[in-house]
């Protein structure tokens, strides 16, 4: 009875509800992926949490139909476990810990029961192994030959309200299993990153009576301000190059987009409209896509910087009132029901402004500050749903979600 | 005084820096790849570079002042506003008409920041900018009643300071609106 019920707790620890996948489509052609455990030194509550960050790492890449039971083996023994016999792909890994107290892994990728690849990996400091865990994925990635998942490797950077009037900014992984507080204490919202090496990032500081665009060079830990607007100041998106800004500013009470050369410091203002202009997304270097309530609700536009043409792209639904784009591409937030006061559904489309694509990318609940990976990839957003908060991962190529639950706390903004 | 922490970025943040540059060759002899996946010493950003921003808790130094000033305060309305809206009704009418007197008379030395809020149905930009054109609205009518425009400043905090978070109809309309601050 005792070891029933022991295998009974076990099961429903290996089962229990984070970090796992919510699949839209499954792709059944899929090879099938075993992973086996040959751990020594750490704990089991701490080899099975490695083990599920391994996993899911290992759906995100959307190439194998990965099996999540979690399975224990000695790391040299020539045969795979008999459970993971008819697999087609296993790996075996093995976390030891060193005499410095780092924290090593070795890996092997065994095909049909022969080794085909393996690396070691090593980190300073255990608490960190969510990085090790992506390290594997994009390897075995790289080594199926599939398109590079390089934006695993990015931080992600979000400010999370904790009062009124309080807020923190944290860096974190893609999944924000590992959180680094970088700014504590005060009024901080909007963080953006500056570049593509992600070095340095901006934010609105709401703590001084005008609100403030600030730079905060990571390595020096030094902070500047870069600009100041009565009533608003938001970046809203970094060129390529990270020369240009696209700031909304409310200058004279009047939310509008601008453009903000980082070099020579001076910024032009490009659009008018007498309502609301926000949220400008770079498409190339000439053209943003922007939200605009120029129809009496919020929208999606483009504009051509040179030539101040304008367009609508999106003619669906009545509140579309966020995006993110990557070339043509364009990611939206549309609130699906019409009542303002019931259980609202927001949801997250693509569109393209070459063709008449249009595709719906979420099915329930609030999803939320969809991000497009610098590549163009994965979006990564925000999921409000039946009172839990998820982290998704959208590939687009594969058509497939993954949600990773959030802890705690309402995120306020994200950059990728 | 509010004080900005900003802390070191620990190895976890440098790791993938390491990553993304030239695997280093940690030991030759190793039968496969071992890949240092961060370094071991830990790239502490030393300095707790701590800011000081100008805020309004911190510039009020006479006691009295702040007394008068917080009273007054207390005596200024809330606007509220429509779902989605920001046009002021004919009953925010009159409570702005009656800040502005107030304005006028007994705080006539103090300079006033307007304060846009939103409820929690949108999170982003937008929302921001709708709690902007709410507080712009206000700051127009408290003009037309003849309030000099060098005295009134704006910030808009979307739904980031909400005075009730539950998620009732009730709630949202008591977050849909614009706080009167005043500044010495």
């Amino acid at each position: 009875m005792k070891v029933l019920f022991l295998l009974f707790f076990y099961l429903n620890i290996v089962y229990a509800g984070d970090a796992t996948i919510e699949v839209i489509k499954k792709a059944d052609s899929l090879p099938t992926l075993a992973v086996e455990d040959a751990s020594i030194n750490y704990n089991d509550t701490f080899k099975l949490r490695f083990f599920k960050s391994l996993v899911a790492d290992l759906n995100v890449i959307s190439l194998f139909n990965v099996d999540r039971h979690h399975r224990v083996v000695p790391y040299n023994d020539t045969d795979v476990l008999v459970e993971n016999k008819d697999m087609q792909y296993v790996i075996r890994y093995k976390l030891f810990e060193d005499d410095n107290g780092a924290m090593n892994l070795n890996m092997k990728l065994l095909e049909r029961g022969s080794e085909v690849f393996g690396k070691n990996y090593r980190v300073s400091n255990k608490d960190i192994y969510m990085f090790v865990s992506h390290a594997i994925a994009y390897d075995i990635n790289e080594y199926m030959g599939a398109d590079s998942v390089e934006w695993m490797k990015r931080k992600v950077i979000f400010a999370r309200v904790v009062g009124p009037k309080k807020s923190d900014i944290i860096i974190s992984d893609y999944t924000l299993s590992y959180q680094h507080t970088i700014i504590k204490g005060g009024f901080n919202l909007f963080p953006k990153w500056a570049n593509r090496s992600q070095n340095a990032f901006y934010y609105t500081s709401l703590d001084s009576n005008v609100p403030t665009l600030k730079y905060v060079d990571i390595k020096t830990a030094s902070v500047k301000s870069i600009i100041s607007s009565d009533g608003m100041m938001i970046c809203s998106d970094v060129s390529n190059d990270g020369n240009t800004l696209l700031l909304t500013m409310a200058k004279e009470g009047q939310p509008d987009i601008y453009t903000y050369n980082v070099k020579t410091h001076k910024y032009k203002r490009e659009t008018t409209y007498k309502g609301i202009d926000v949220n400008a997304q770079f498409m190339s270097k000439d053209s943003i896509a922007f939200i605009s309530s120029r129809l009496g609700y919020p929208n999606v536009f483009t504009k051509k910087l040179s030539t101040n043409e304008i367009e609508q792209i999106v003619y669906y639904g009545n509140s579309n009132s966020a995006c993110s784009a990557h070339g043509h591409y364009i990611v939206y937030k549309a609130r699906e029901s019409s009542n303002a006061f019931s259980e609202n559904t927001f949801n997250l489309h693509l569109v393209s402004t070459e063709t008449d694509l249009i595709r719906r990318l979420t099915a329930t609940g609030i999803n939320e500050f969809p991000r497009f990976s610098k590549d163009g990839d994965a979006i990564i957003f925000v999921k409000n749903y039946k009172g839990q908060s998820s982290i998704g991962i959208i590939r687009l190529k594969y058509n497939k979600n993954y949600l990773f639950p959030l802890k705690s706390g309402r995120v306020q903004s994200m950059d990728w | 005084m509010k004080s900005i922490v900003l802390s070191g970025v620990v190895t976890a943040l440098l790791v993938f820096g390491g990553c993304s540059s030239k695997e280093p060759a940690v030991d030759d002899q190793a039968v496969n790849n071992v890949e240092e996946v961060a370094s071991a010493p830990t790239q502490e950003v030393e300095s707790v570079a701590t800011e000081t921003v100008a805020s309004e808790e911190s510039v009020v130094s006479s006691s009295t002042n702040e007394y008068d000033m917080n009273t007054i305060e207390s005596k200024l309305p809330t606007i509220y506003f429509a779902f989605d809206k920001y046009d002021i009704s004919s009953e925010m009418q009159e409570k702005i008409d009656a800040a502005a007197e107030l304005g006028k008379k007994v705080a006539s030395n103090y300079k006033v920041k307007l304060e846009g809020n939103c409820d929690e149905w949108g999170s982003d930009e937008y929302n921001f900018a709708l709690g902007l054109k709410r507080t712009d609205a206000v700051k127009k009518a408290l003009i037309a009643d003849g309030i000099d425009a060098s005295r009134i400043s704006m910030v808009s905090y979307g739904e980031s300071n909400p005075v009730c978070t539950d998620h009732t109809k009730e709630c949202w309309a008591k977050n849909r609106r614009v706080d009167f601050k005043l500044l010495p």
